[in-house]
């Protein structure tokens, strides 16, 4: 749905006031949806798409998605957790995936950053560097 | 064969396969040959893309949550929801002497069939102009073999020479017979083994032609033996607005690493009115806001930076040079349009081709009066300015004056003459296309003419008499061609020899 110019600029305002101390707030959300529902000013749904996508990339910043081979054992998965709570604040959220594909070690994403350390990654490396070789 | 395990055991061990940090971004909207990427919050301005199945893209809008990205491979084989990473690296092609003789398209890749390019390093696609304390002024001429060019509007190493007319007025024919010209100068050089000789490399870019037009002038070039000093580099019209878009800065790149190894490279951009409307293109998918003729806002600056990359550097830079002949088709002979001036504006001179004059036969079509070059003849061997000195001045006269003269017949002795000194000039500067005139040739036939001894032939036979004077030259008296080659200018002696010659030829001509 394409956004015009003053519908882009509200939806920015009200993703600006949803921020508390720095950080989303869930009551000022809800209260933003609340109040564009009541009032439905024009092009109210494309405000609200562009508000939720402005939300979405704001909470994957703080979203860690961990994924392995195989599932990790309790122990490992809070060393995991607690590694990157220290480095990126305690209000990280973290999701633990399962993905075979990577045959072995571990992949994190948080944002857009991406630490691939899985097998996968580092043969597909290693295959790059024996043809330059 | 343990010699073998070892070497093996230690490149192995020193692949670094350690875990990797990179930016990721998703694809939310791909169509036209750009893609719109969520995320990629590290990326840089021209920085290359690396889509899944080994496509990139280049990141050329930086919006506040999203990159607008210019794919440059296979489009159809992106699609949304891909997840695409930064590479930290820019476009890149290969440049070096093993592109001569190769075709190659926009990402240097060889289209020729020819095998892959043997080449050792490569040169980001987009960089920095040299600065003023690198340039030196230009002073060392490109002969051409075009004798109008040479004579009239000369072209040095290191400027930026406009073409420009309608289409179908030989623009490209200019280019082509002036790359003809630098691989016969620089086989002879070769073969003279000269330690001053500086040969002079070619590229040609061609942007938005047509394939037919682009294998016919390479067919060209490789009968005339030039395909040997030149590199093509080819984004026709059937390749997407991003390639043609890039086409001639990959082109720039190529020719810069001749001039940064103090060697001396000609380009041609065949041409930028088409390259202006692919920029257009992919600005306006991109959403960029549109100015004058739907072109974006940095349509100038798109072939300024281009063009400026075109120098010639002084000594300590290594004393190369980058010479560019850009061309520009006009619609209905308008130099006044946007793309025009603004190339106009930028280049150190034009060569403009009229279309009433190619239609009168008067080929290369060139138009004296808005044909300029501001280099003037510094860019001219002494021998040339001796002779071709007054040339221009004789034929815009001549111009004037046979417009005049439409008018009324009577006509008294000095306009005669000078009306009859204009027309033999402009048969004298009528040349076949693909037959470049060595420089010693032009000078030896100018200084019949400026001595009066084409006064006694008659208009319709001027071309028969320069061209039998010129084999005359060729096969009978070399030994005063050489001379003129050899001191660049025509001093008493050559003089002599000259007229003796050319009184000796008169007994013949019939």
């Amino acid at each position: 749905m394409k956004l015009n110019k003053d519908s882009r600029k509200l939806s920015r305002q009200l993703f600006q006031s949803s921020f508390a101390d720095g950080k989303l707030d869930n009551t000022r959300i809800a209260a933003v949806v609340e109040s564009i529902l009541s009032a439905k000013p024009r092009h109210y749904l494309a405000i609200l798409k562009d508000y939720h996508r402005l939300i979405r990339l704001e909470v994957e910043k703080r979203h860690a998605i961990i994924e392995s081979a195989a599932a990790l054992s309790a122990e490992t998965s809070r060393a995991v957790e607690n590694d990157l709570k220290s480095k990126y604040g305690g209000d990280l959220t973290t999701d633990f995936r399962v993905n075979a594909d990577l045959i072995g070690g571990l992949r994190i994403k948080i944002g857009n950053d991406v630490w691939d350390g899985s097998v996968r990654n580092r043969l597909a490396r290693l295959s790059e560097e024996i043809n330059h070789v | 064969m343990s010699t073998i395990l070892q070497e093996l055991e230690t490149k192995i061990a020193g692949l670094k396969t350690a875990t990797t940090k990179s930016n990721t971004g998703i694809v939310r909207e791909v169509g036209d040959g750009v893609a719109k990427i969520e995320g990629l919050s590290d990326v840089m301005l021209n920085e290359m893309i690396e889509f899944p199945n080994g496509e990139y893209g280049l990141a050329l809008n930086l919006e506040e949550s999203e990159v607008g990205c210019i794919l440059l491979g296979d489009t159809a084989s992106v699609s949304e929801g891909d997840e695409v990473k930064t590479t930290g690296r820019l476009l890149q092609v290969p440049v070096g002497k093993a592109l001569l003789g190769r075709v190659v398209n926009t990402l240097g890749e060889p289209i020729d069939g020819k095998g892959p390019v043997k080449n050792e390093v490569s040169y980001p696609i987009e960089k920095i102009a040299p600065g003023i304390i690198k340039r030196r002024s230009v002073s060392q001429p490109v002969q051409t073999g075009i004798m109008a060019v040479d004579a009239m509007i000369p072209i040095g190493r290191g400027q930026r020479e406009l073409i420009i007319g309608d289409r179908a007025t030989g623009k490209t024919t200019i280019a082509i017979d002036t790359i003809i010209s630098q691989a016969r100068l620089n086989k002879v050089g070769e073969e003279s083994g000269a330690k001053d000789f500086r040969p002079l490399y070619c590229i040609y870019v061609g942007i938005g032609q047509k394939n037919s037009n682009i294998a016919r002038s390479i067919a060209i070039l490789e009968a005339a033996g030039a395909m040997k000093y030149t590199t093509i580099v080819s984004a026709p019209a059937s390749d997407s607005a991003t390639n043609q878009y890039l086409a001639p800065f990959a082109g720039a790149a190529m020719g810069e690493w001749f001039m940064d190894h103090g060697m001396d490279a000609l380009i041609v951009y065949d041409d930028l009115s088409k390259h202006a409307v692919a920029y257009r293109q992919v600005s306006l998918v991109l959403k960029r806001p549109s100015g004058r003729e739907a072109y974006p806002g940095d349509v100038f600056y798109l072939h300024s930076r281009l063009l400026e990359r075109s120098a010639r550097v002084n000594e300590q830079a290594g004393g190369g040079s980058l010479t560019a002949l850009p061309i520009v088709e006009t619609q209905a002979g308008d130099v006044s349009a946007y793309i025009p001036t603004n190339v106009i504006s930028i280049t150190d001179g034009q060569i403009y081709l009229e279309t009433d004059l190619f239609y009168q036969g008067i080929r290369p079509a060139i138009s004296v009066g808005l044909s300029v070059s501001r280099v003037g003849s510094a860019a001219q061997i002494k021998a040339i300015k001796q002779v071709a000195g007054k040339v221009k001045l004789d034929l815009a006269q001549f111009r004037e004056l046979a417009a005049f003269a439409q008018f009324g017949s009577d006509l008294d002795a000095k306009t005669k003459a000078q009306l009859d000194r204009g027309g033999r000039i402009v048969e004298l500067f009528k040349q076949p296309q693909y037959s470049p005139i060595p420089v010693e040739q032009q000078v030896a036939v100018l200084w019949a003419m400026q001595n009066g001894y084409l006064d006694e032939v008659p208009t319709d036979r001027v071309k028969e008499y320069q061209n039998k004077l010129q084999d005359y030259l060729g096969t009978r008296k070399e030994g005063v061609l050489a001379k003129i080659r050899e001191k660049k200018q025509v001093d008493k002696e050559v003089e002599e020899e000259l007229k003796a010659a050319v009184n000796d030829f008169k007994t013949t001509f019939r």
